[in-house]
């Protein structure tokens, strides 16, 4: 069972629905679009409130021209372990400024989920029974304290130009 | 059919073990439950698995050994040093693997 | 040296309780082995043959005597009662168990250490040249840098799930001690026309399974643009580096497959959007860091000349070990020790808990409280007076630890090999001890002149063999062990991969082809003062391949 959740909680009806040979997007639903097939939608129709499916070998940069068609982009974790949708997101976010939802998909485990939401990633596709526990709880393994700017805006960190604090939670 | 034994690491500790006639995990290799047929060794892995899926132990392995004398001496240096230990004194207290046990 | 701040102190507190929390829900079930084993490698914890080892993070190699007891502590306390230095300026330990790992770490944390991403394919321990702030030879200390580019890649949420291993060296004298060319990325600091500090960049060296030399993609970045730039590369390799294989997985597959001049096209690209960003290093925090890392005020100890020659003529074995093991330092009345780790017929880069106390004793005492480890498993004490050099070499004798063999045949490095390691097809440590052993005569040592053998168990290279003037490869063959000999590779500033000479040698054949081999060189070389780098530089391997095997036809 895979539930949506997003800081403000799990989100009921969520609409997007990645599709497969057997999978496919009821009257109620709308298709995450692979890159190419967005594009050409895109070029075609003057469809907006579009979603699209980044995978790993993308190259995100080529959305920039349909950012203000989407309203969600999904970016892909197929393994957990497969970091580039965390440069997806971030080269999303600070260099194409995008600033609509921004989804993880796939192997999201609670242990990446604070280094996701730092890339700016703020809603995410859940099935791991552990990290769908500890998101109903609220319990993140988050460390407030970073030695890097980010995405996700935070408050200077003491010391240091490079450094960030986590803000405190709203 | 080569006999073999079933080998793991502790999850706690890391320590090498072995799986005994109890179906308990022994920290010695000498004494391994050996099969020696092909319903023992897949009986074998069936238990391992269920001990990786019980978080008893990591990395199981089936490996293979021969027996002479009672004495199980595994195949591959490898096994034969992770059953002895390093091969050298390393700290005091601790004895190095016999050589003639290692030796190939 | 570094000290931590109240932010540092936190961010560590808060590491060690994740893991915490992490072991537990490990230990309890909760999270499956698949999930943990990236977490535990990001907090260096490895399964190996015989236990769990634990890789403890000594940035840039540098400790202080606290920090060294504190390991000492930790052997005794959690472990067998010794560590081992590694090739990248760390330490391991062989038998932690999983569960004490938490209160190991908490342990560490106290004395402002930790084990964080020294696994795992992230950023690695920033190495750098062991005499940083004292040699002689130094155009700008590399430590400050080592230091920025540590923090910023701690928990970095981008570059935490890289194709595979990242690691980074800085040096800061034209001679590199500090192996640049054969990592990921490679920094010289050094000073343009006008005396500004920047590097010259170097990207894609490596060792393993297929050794390359970094190529050098910027002649000279300024010191602002340090962590913009070194986020262009990491950022290029994150998105382009190989995910499907394993051994082509490193940046140095990328730059060879991509090319040289288009992959710095990618990292220049990036790096001009990334050239005005919050990244760039404002001077204030350069200086603030480096402030750290000014030089202790050195006493005037002119006593320390005239009671050196005493002392020497009076001790030939001092003598030999003040000419071997000490080197130049920046104050003429100082010297740079190297505490070697490689008695004779011991184990390289090991010591006991005793050891290291001993040495934490003698640093405070003497050394100014700094200690360091070099890639080549020895630990230095950069700033000892040469008026004290003589209760240091007391010291040292008194713990088995005076072998004037810095740089010499019997200075071996070798990796654990396969008396531990999960990865390796051979044993190193036992060819390292009969090497040393047979090696071990002091005037034949001297005789022989600098000559460094590295030995590694796998193709993996943590031996770093590729780079050894001799290197030894141990591979499996038909069930046992056999090691192939490479000649000529260095990892100074002149790096060169070293070549295979031909078949390889069962264990028992290994060290009389040593011997063949400095015999061949004695017979060749202009004089002593061409070492075996040099005059296999001059002759090439015919001679060595001749003396080896025969005839050119028998050479495989």
């Amino acid at each position: 069972m895979t539930k949506i959740w997003r800081e403000t909680g799990f989100v009921e009806n969520d609409p997007w629905v990645i599709e497969t040979d057997e999978v496919k997007a009821t009257e109620e639903q709308k298709p995450l679009l692979g890159l190419d097939e967005l594009i050409a939608k895109a070029d075609e129709s003057n469809d907006v409130g579009l979603g699209v499916l980044i995978k790993p070998a993308d190259d995100v940069r080529r959305l920039e021209p349909y950012l203000d068609r989407l309203e969600i982009v999904a970016v892909a974790f197929p393994a957990f372990n497969d970091g580039r949708a965390f440069s997806h997101a971030s080269l999303l976010r600070q260099r194409l400024g995008y600033t609509n939802e921004l989804r993880a998909v796939g192997d999201v485990l609670i242990d990446q989920v604070p280094l996701m939401l730092r890339v700016g990633i703020d809603s995410f596709a859940v099935t791991n029974a552990t990290a769908l526990k500890r998101l109903s709880e609220n319990r993140l393994p988050a460390i407030p304290h970073h030695y890097q700017p980010a995405v996700r805006d935070a408050d200077a960190g003491k010391g240091y130009s490079w450094r960030r604090q986590a803000k405190p939670a709203a | 059919m080569v006999d073999k034994v079933l080998t793991a690491n502790r999850l706690t500790d890391g320590i090498a073990v072995w799986l005994d006639a109890n179906g308990k995990w022994s920290t010695s290799l000498q004494e391994a439950l050996v099969a020696r047929h092909n319903e023992a060794v897949a009986a074998l892995e069936a238990i391992g698995k269920k001990s990786y899926a019980d978080n008893e132990v990591v990395d199981v392995a089936v490996v293979e050994v021969q027996e002479t004398n009672g004495i199980l001496w595994p195949f591959r240096l490898r096994e034969r040093i992770r059953a002895q230990g390093p091969t050298m004194e390393y700290a005091p207290g601790y004895a190095p693997a016999d050589p003639e046990f290692i030796a190939v | 040296m570094y000290r931590y701040d109240e932010f540092d102190h936190a961010f560590v507190s808060e590491r060690v309780e994740q893991f915490r929390d992490q072991v537990q829900r490990r230990l309890s079930g909760e999270l499956a082995e698949d999930a943990f084993k990236p977490l535990r490698l990001m907090n260096g914890v490895y399964l190996q043959l015989h236990a769990y080892m634990l890789r403890i993070a000594i940035p840039y190699g540098t400790l202080s005597a606290r920090q060294l007891r504190m390991l000492a502590h930790i052997a005794r306390t959690y472990d067998r009662g010794y560590g081992h230095f590694t090739t990248r300026q760390n330490l391991q330990f062989n038998w932690p168990k999983l569960s004490d790992i938490p209160d190991a770490l908490a342990d560490l944390a106290s004395v402002e250490m930790h084990a964080l991403q020294t696994s795992g394919n992230c950023i690695r321990n920033v190495t750098a040249d062991h005499f940083a702030g004292a040699a002689a030879d130094e155009i700008a200390d590399p430590r400050p840098y080592a230091e920025i580019l540590r923090q910023w890649s701690s928990v970095h949420p981008e570059f935490s799930f890289l194709p595979r291993k990242f690691k980074i060296a800085v040096t800061g004298a034209e001679r590199d001690r500090a192996a640049i060319q054969v990592h990921d990325i490679g920094l010289h600091v050094k000073k343009n026309d006008k005396g500004e500090i920047g590097f010259a960049v170097y990207v894609g060296g490596g060792q393993g399974r297929t050794p390359m030399i970094a190529k050098l993609i910027r002649d000279f970045l300024p010191e602002e643009d340090l962590l913009s730039y070194t986020t262009a590369i990491v950022r290029v390799y994150n998105l382009h580096g190989r995910r499907d294989n394993k051994y082509k997985a490193r940046i140095k597959i990328l730059v060879h497959e991509t090319g040289t001049e288009e992959l710095t096209r990618q990292v220049e690209a990036e790096f001009a959007a990334l050239k005005d960003s919050e990244l760039k290093l404002p001077e204030k925090d350069v200086q603030a860091i480096a402030a750290y890392f000014a030089p202790p005020a050195l006493p005037e100890r002119a006593e320390g000349w005239e009671n050196l020659a005493r002392w020497k003529k009076a001790d030939a074995g001092f003598a030999r070990w003040v000419q071997q093991n000490v080197q130049p330092h920046k104050n003429p009345d100082y010297g740079m020790v190297t505490i070697s780790l490689k008695p004779i017929g011991g184990i390289p880069g090991d010591a006991s808990d005793a050891q290291m106390d001993a040495i934490a004793d003698l640093a405070e005492e003497y050394g100014f409280d700094e200690i360091r480890v070099s890639h080549e498993q020895n630990l230095i004490l950069p700033h000892v007076a040469l008026a004290d050099l003589e209760a240091v070499y007391r010291g040292l004798v008194a713990i088995n630890l005076a072998e004037a063999n810095a740089g010499l045949i019997t200075d071996i490095i070798a990796c654990p090999g396969l008396d531990y390691c999960a990865l390796a097809n051979a044993r190193s440590i036992p060819l390292a001890q009969e090497i040393s052993r047979r090696f071990g005569n002091a005037e034949r040592q001297a005789e022989i002149g600098e000559l460094k053998i590295k030995i590694s168990g796998c193709i993996n290279a943590c031996g770093h063999h590729h780079v050894g003037h001799i290197g030894l490869l141990g591979v499996e063959k038909k069930g046992a062990e056999l090691y192939q000999i490479t000649l000529g590779g260095s990892g100074d500033e002149h790096t060169s991969i070293g070549e295979i000479i031909g078949r390889g040698f069962e264990p028992d054949r290994v060290t009389d082809a040593i011997e063949t081999i400095v015999d061949t060189y004695l017979g060749l070389r202009l004089d002593h003062s061409e070492n075996f780098l040099a005059a296999y530089r001059r002759v090439g391997p015919q001679p060595f391949k001749t003396a080896l095997y025969g005839s050119a036809a028998e050479a495989a």
